[in-house]
């Protein structure tokens, strides 16, 4: 033991006793790239490989199950015109108001319902050829699905804010409010701001300073059309409460004759019906 | 084929009642109940007459009318699917030769009215018996701006009052009539608005007007304009939409019709300003919306119309006619909410009432000013069909 330690110190004093070699051999130094290369490529190929099948079940099964719902639509369509579905149900409910007839929505949830579940078996296959391959899949596979409920949420919201923000502009318009443009610009932008902290919420992006920054827009905004109807309303808020007044002064001292705003009169002469 | 006709038959006024007949009457008061039920004991003194209506009767007794007791309904304005579907299903089964339904206030009516009404029915001269009133220029405008005109275009109906809440009709017309109300009330739709033209025009069946003079008309419980011209335009659109097969035909279109009574002077001082504000405020803020419905042409006349003086105002029967055949298309494409759309549509209809009130403020009949809507709705009817059928030839 002590003659082998012997022999390792010896061999340390020769090293730093003698300088280095100022140039090295070249064909080492293409030697050593070439290997770091060569296992660099290895390495990425064997990802590649590990990973292929799973991209190739995302794709197979994508295509396999958005014809299936192709098909599964049209049937539905047609089946649906056959049996004259819109007509009976609109005789049964009259009211019903999306901007698609409940064929078309039935044939199309049927179609988007095929595709979201052919994405869900790619992505599951993926999972499972992906995990045995790559060491990244435990932080890449749920980030996915983290920014697929995000873009969910985005056009869900996109779509709420449109639906909000036209409900409100043509009530305020019927109710002849001269702000109805900006309450829907308000209502819709309240919206957005809400789906936009959500969404990066959602995708984990930000962490406080999104929940501050939304803070601070979404109250910016309700303390902006709550000042402007408070100030927009002014005469009307002071109309109500004088006319309040008055009522309760009425019944106190009851007026020897009713009279009845020129407005309100003008108003009453008109019969729709 | 629909054979609406419009022959003068006012000897049947003056004819003696005929009887075996069901009369339907809505819920009132009780007084009005009383008089009317008087009204027809002396109308109908040696027939033996079926009164259906789910009034409370109990303790009165009226010689020669036999009273039954119906399900009550809800709703007070217009008639609906559930009165239809009970008078229809009673007079079937008393095996009654015509029904008379009578609606709210129908004690305002008056005898001549009630046995014009019964006579045209229980002679089997027409199926369908609709009365004609004499309203105010500034009153029934829902009726003489979108109603009439869309049923006379589409239907080939000269009935001016196709919701009305009076009418009779024959056994082969409460047959159908009776089908279509109890799909509406199986489904839970007691309340739906049934309307007869359609169907009578759709079956064949032939109807006729009865001048009846004036009535006190019920207004609906709730008065937001908003909410009951959503109701009415969106019954009457989805109606349409059913029957579009039928009404894309070509037919012929009715005589010429009767001149029937008209009050001229409009109830109390009407300001247009209001409503021609609200047109204006819509139009700087619902052009977006706007834009998804009408045709460019009838966005460029509603620019011009924007700019006119209250005094002066006034909407083209043709672009009032564009503007309801384009709401009408976009009902059927679903281009937006059907919600959103029937509100988009009253500031315009608000303009029209501007528009007429200014017409008959000037002197002109509202009656002359209704036919001239009427007929723009009937020469433009081809844009309607071509729209209905290829509706991306948007910019015609």
């Amino acid at each position: 033991m002590e003659r082998f330690l012997a022999t390792m110190l010896q061999t340390v004093q020769d090293y730093n006793s003698q300088p280095p070699p100022l140039i090295s051999d070249n064909g080492s130094i293409w030697h050593h790239m070439s290997d770091a290369l060569h296992q660099s490529v290895y390495r990425v190929l064997s990802l590649l490989i590990a990973v292929l099948p799973g991209i190739l079940a995302v794709f197979v099964a994508l295509t396999l199950f958005t014809l299936i719902g192709m098909a599964l639509s049209t049937i539905l369509r047609k089946g649906f015109t056959f049996l004259k579905f819109d007509e009976r149900l609109n005789r049964g409910n009259s009211e019903w108001t999306p901007s698609s007839s409940p064929t078309a929505l039935i044939a199309r949830a049927a179609f988007w319902g095929c595709v979201l579940l052919g994405l869900i078996i790619g992505v599951s296959a993926f999972d499972v050829s992906y995990a045995t391959g790559a060491p990244l899949p435990v932080s890449m596979l749920p980030y996915l699905t983290h920014f697929v409920g995000a873009v969910l949420l985005l056009i869900a919201g996109t779509l709420i804010a449109r639906f909000l923000a036209r409900s409100v502009l043509i009530g305020a318009v019927n109710a002849q409010l001269q702000y109805a443009r900006f309450l829907s610009l308000g209502v819709k932008w309240l919206v957005l701001v809400l789906t936009a902290a959500m969404v990066l919420d959602h995708l984990q992006v930000g962490g406080n300073v999104v929940e501050l920054a939304f803070g601070i827009l979404f109250g910016g905004i309700v303390l902006t059309l709550s000042l402007a109807i408070g100030l927009g309303s002014r005469d009307l808020v002071s109309r109500s409460l004088e006319g309040r007044v008055d009522r309760s002064t009425d019944k106190t001292h009851p007026p020897q004759t009713e009279t009845v705003p020129a407005s309100e009169e003008r108003h009453e002469s008109i019969r729709h019906f | 084929m629909a054979t609406t006709n419009s022959v003068p038959n006012a000897h049947l006024a003056d004819a003696p009642a005929k009887a075996g007949m069901l009369v339907f009457v809505a819920p009132m008061a009780a007084e009005s109940l009383a008089n009317i039920l008087a009204t027809l004991t002396s109308l109908f003194p040696d027939e033996s007459l079926l009164v259906a209506t789910p009034n409370d009767t109990s303790g009165t007794t009226y010689p020669g009318l036999r009273v039954i007791t119906t399900q009550a309904t809800n709703a007070v304005w217009p008639l609906t699917a559930a009165d239809f579907a009970h008078a229809s299903n009673a007079a079937k089964e008393n095996g009654a030769r015509g029904v008379m339904m009578l609606g709210p206030g129908a004690d305002s009516l008056s005898t001549a009215a009630l046995r014009g009404l019964a006579n045209v029915v229980s002679d089997s001269t027409f199926d369908l018996a609709l009365p004609h009133y004499a309203l105010p220029p500034n009153a029934g405008l829902v009726n003489s701006a979108i109603l009439y005109p869309l049923n006379r275009a589409l239907f080939g109906s000269r009935a001016r009052f196709p919701l009305s809440i009076d009418l009779a009709f024959s056994p082969r017309m409460a047959e159908r009539l009776a089908g279509i109300a109890q799909r509406f009330v199986n489904s839970n739709q007691s309340d739906a608005i049934i309307w007869p033209v359609s169907e009578a025009a759709v079956a064949g069946l032939s109807v006729d007007e009865i001048e009846v003079g004036t009535r006190v008309l019920p207004q609906p419980a709730e008065p937001n304009i908003n909410a009951i011209l959503t109701l009415v335009t969106g019954s009457l659109f989805a109606d349409i939409e059913a029957k579009a097969a039928f009404w894309q035909r070509p037919r012929r279109l009715p005589p010429e019709p009767r001149n029937f009574g008209a009050i001229h002077g409009i109830e109390g001082e009407v300001d247009v300003a209001p409503m021609v504000e609200a047109f204006r405020l819509a139009f700087s803020n619902l052009q977006e919306i706007w834009s998804l419905v009408l045709a460019p042409n009838s966005l460029l006349g509603l620019k011009r119309l924007s700019v006119v003086d209250p005094s002066a105002f006034r909407m083209a029967e043709n672009l009032w006619a564009r503007i309801v055949f384009d709401f009408l298309v976009a009902w059927r494409l679903r281009t937006l909410n059907r919600g959103h759309l029937l509100g988009a549509l009253i500031p315009l209809y608000l303009a029209w009432v501007a528009g007429h009130l200014n017409v008959v403020k000037s002197g002109t009949s509202s009656e002359t000013h209704v036919e001239a809507v009427a007929a723009a709705f009937e020469s433009d009817k081809q844009y309607i069909v071509s729209r209905w059928r290829w509706p991306d030839r948007f910019n015609s």
